[in-house]
């Protein structure tokens, strides 16, 4: 009886070819859009910038000599290569900047006992301002630490003695070394595919939302096209009619799996065709296993979190009102996947956590990068145990009566 | 004497059910939705091998009293009975004997007419005997191959509610269950699908219960009537002995003399 349960549901799901195109398009669409989003946005923004040099100066430390002219030359050259358009009298176009290298400037900056300083306007309601600021902030970083050598050999030189302005300017430095939680070193390529867990994990979000259309039209769908009834009164067991539609939804899983297993690959892709470091090389054939199997088992586990809620269900509307509640409350899990590692929370919120399924798909996908090959499969388990959890209750709320005379 | 005594004299469990007089059976059988009261104290016998209608207007108790004779719904006090199997203790077993069109039922749109059969062939009688039941479905339903083969939300009404009949009678369940199979359909496929109905109970033998607001046609179909207001049966027969007692023309008379007698 499952197999007559199951042969329909694919049937249905697979003709619903609308949605099924939404969710197998929409990883394929948002991951290269985010890849592309983080690399082109802010350079595809224009800039409008402005550099007045009021000085008209020159200065010398020693044999460094400066002059605000070529200064200001410099920095205009930096602004535009951040996509800032650099005006030579403002005029109507709005700035986004404005850097003004005030009279005194070249002096007080090769004086020994005076500060220089260059002043930037911002346009407040602009977010090219802050690429502009941080543009002309690496200008001055270098000059001043060309000006403050120099100033250091001047006074070494007037004291009679020999400095290394290194020691002076940098006397405590901070190396980095990277190592695994067993404390093993570990290279940068392995370290930034911790970073990329995080991504993946966040990721998983995008997959977890659409696939309530499917699950809720199983179940309340058929109830408003009233099919529901007449299959109620048919010897299916329950057990049959839930599991039935949970194997066939996960058809869904296994399509948007392949499909954030693809996305992923496009997000790789154009940063290295853009700056042609080969990203791909940090995706491994585990690691894109693993999210494969994260993508499949967090929609069927989106599937078993809102069952009991859609048995009990209505209407259609307040089925997916309170699965989407229900969902985008435990999609946080993703969120905070990108900021923290979730096994080191402390204990009470860690046992929450690992009561929600996604923490475990957030799991699977940081132990494998880790080489946690069993851990990896321990989250999958966990994982495989609240579903099966979850299926039970949903069971146990089937009630024939409360199905039928619920308000549509 | 005990619940369910008086009926094992009724039926006859050592026949397995084959043998029984009557398909269903209900007594004092009330059933509450909260504050309203669907059914209260409800007497009826479904006989065997024929088609028996239970009338009565809105909110009578009629869908109820079908939910509970389908397993869908529990009563709250009284003894029903189905096939000779106490419900609900029995729900499992009679689910398995019973088929039921509930009012307005649906087909899977995304399927077609021959998979709609299919489906519920395959729930009842396993994969290997499904095509040979869906076959009589199709028969049953009177659509060409060339319309089973179109997706079920490609039907007008009259063809949905074809296969929907077609489907709950090709099981030959020893008890159908059918709640307004001909509403909203138009004269043509209303009669049709009680021509087929009555060649359906002629053919098997198997008992058909069947609810209608229109009077003209459950007195045309049934062999049996049970008129049904507020939740009770007022009074129950052949629809020739129903005339005869109440001196009514049509069954519209016998229920409207009915309810003043019962209202008297």
């Amino acid at each position: 009886m499952l197999y007559a349960v199951i042969w329909k549901e694919l049937r249905d799901i697979s003709r619903d070819y609308k949605t099924l195109a939404v969710i197998a398009l929409l990883p394929l669409v948002m991951m290269p859009l985010m890849s592309m989003a983080s690399i082109y946005v802010q350079k595809a923004q224009t800039g409008y910038a402005y550099v007045v040099d009021e000085d008209h100066g020159e200065g010398c430390v020693g044999s460094t000599c400066i002059s605000s002219e070529e200064i200001a030359e410099i920095i205009k050259k930096t602004l535009l290569s951040h996509g800032f358009v650099i005006l030579d009298h403002p005029g109507k176009e709005i700035l986004d900047i404005k850097v003004v290298i005030p009279r005194g400037f070249s002096h007080n900056a090769t004086s020994l006992n005076a500060t220089a300083e260059i002043i930037i306007y911002q346009n407040v309601a602009s977010s090219k301002a802050q690429e502009g600021i941080a543009a002309v902030n690496s200008v001055l970083n270098d000059l001043t630490r060309r000006l403050a050598e120099a100033k250091i050999r001047l006074l070494g030189k007037k004291a009679g003695i020999y400095v290394n302005p290194g020691s002076i300017l940098d006397p405590l430095s901070l190396k980095p070394l990277y190592v695994n939680p067993e404390g093993q070193s570990v290279s940068y390529k392995e370290a930034f595919q911790v970073t990329l867990a995080r991504i993946l994990s966040f990721s998983l979000i995008f997959v977890t939302t659409p696939s309530i259309a499917y699950i809720t039209d199983s179940i309340v769908g058929e109830k408003e096209r009233k099919t529901f009834e007449a299959l109620l009164a048919t010897p299916l067991p329950r057990w049959s009619i839930i599991l039935g539609k949970a194997v066939s939804t996960s058809l869904i899983g296994l399509v948007t799996g392949v499909s954030d297993a693809v996305g992923l690959i496009l997000f790789f892709t154009i940063p290295s065709l853009t700056y042609g470091i080969n990203m791909l090389s940090f995706l491994t054939p585990q690691l894109v296993g693993t999210h494969f199997l994260a993508v499949y088992l967090s929609v069927v586990a989106s599937l078993a979190m809102i069952l009991p809620i859609i048995i009990r269900s209505g209407s259609y509307r307040s089925a997916q009102t309170f699965s989407l509640i229900i969902i985008g409350g435990a999609s946080t899990i993703f969120f905070m996947s990108l900021y923290a590692d979730l096994s080191n929370l402390q204990a009470p919120l860690m046992y929450i956590l690992y009561l929600i399924p996604y923490t475990h798909a957030v799991e699977m996908i940081r132990a494998t990068v880790l080489n946690h090959y069993l851990n990896a499969l321990l989250h999958v388990l966990y994982i495989m145990a609240i579903i099966s959890a979850l299926m039970w209750v949903s069971l146990e709320l089937f009630s024939e009566e409360k199905i039928i005379y619920s308000r549509t | 004497m005990m619940e369910g005594e008086g009926i094992l004299h009724e039926t006859d469990s050592s026949l397995g059910g084959k043998g029984l007089r009557y398909a269903a059976i209900l007594r004092e059988v009330s059933k509450s939705f909260k504050n309203m009261k669907a059914l209260r104290n409800l007497t009826l016998k479904v006989p065997q091998g024929k088609v028996f209608g239970l009338i009565g207007p809105n909110g009578a108790g009629k869908t109820t009293t079908l939910r509970i004779l389908a397993t869908l719904v529990r009563h709250d006090s009284g003894y029903v009975e189905v096939l000779g199997m106490e419900l609900p203790k029995m729900r499992v077993e009679v689910r398995k004997r019973i088929a039921y069109l509930p009012e307005d039922a649906g087909l899977y749109g995304r399927l077609t007419g021959w998979e709609n059969l299919l489906y519920y062939a395959m729930i009842y009688a396993g994969k290997r005997r499904a095509e040979e039941v869906a076959m009589k479905g199709a028969e049953i339903s009177g659509l060409s191959e060339e319309d089973l083969n179109r997706k079920a939300h490609e039907y007008s009404k009259g063809m949905s509610r074809r296969v929907a009949i077609a489907r709950a009678l090709m099981l030959e369940a020893d008890l159908t269950i059918l709640d307004e199979p001909t509403s909203g359909l138009d004269v043509v496929s209303s009669y049709s699908i009680r021509e087929t109905i009555k060649d359906y109970v002629k053919r098997t033998g198997k008992a058909v219960i069947f609810t209608s607001h229109n009077l003209l046609e459950v007195e045309e179909v049934c062999d049996e009537v049970a008129l049904i207001h507020q939740g009770r049966i007022l009074d129950s027969g052949s629809a020739s002995s129903l005339k005869s007692n109440y001196r009514a023309r049509n069954l519209e008379e016998v229920f409207i003399k009915a309810l003043g007698l019962a209202e008297a």
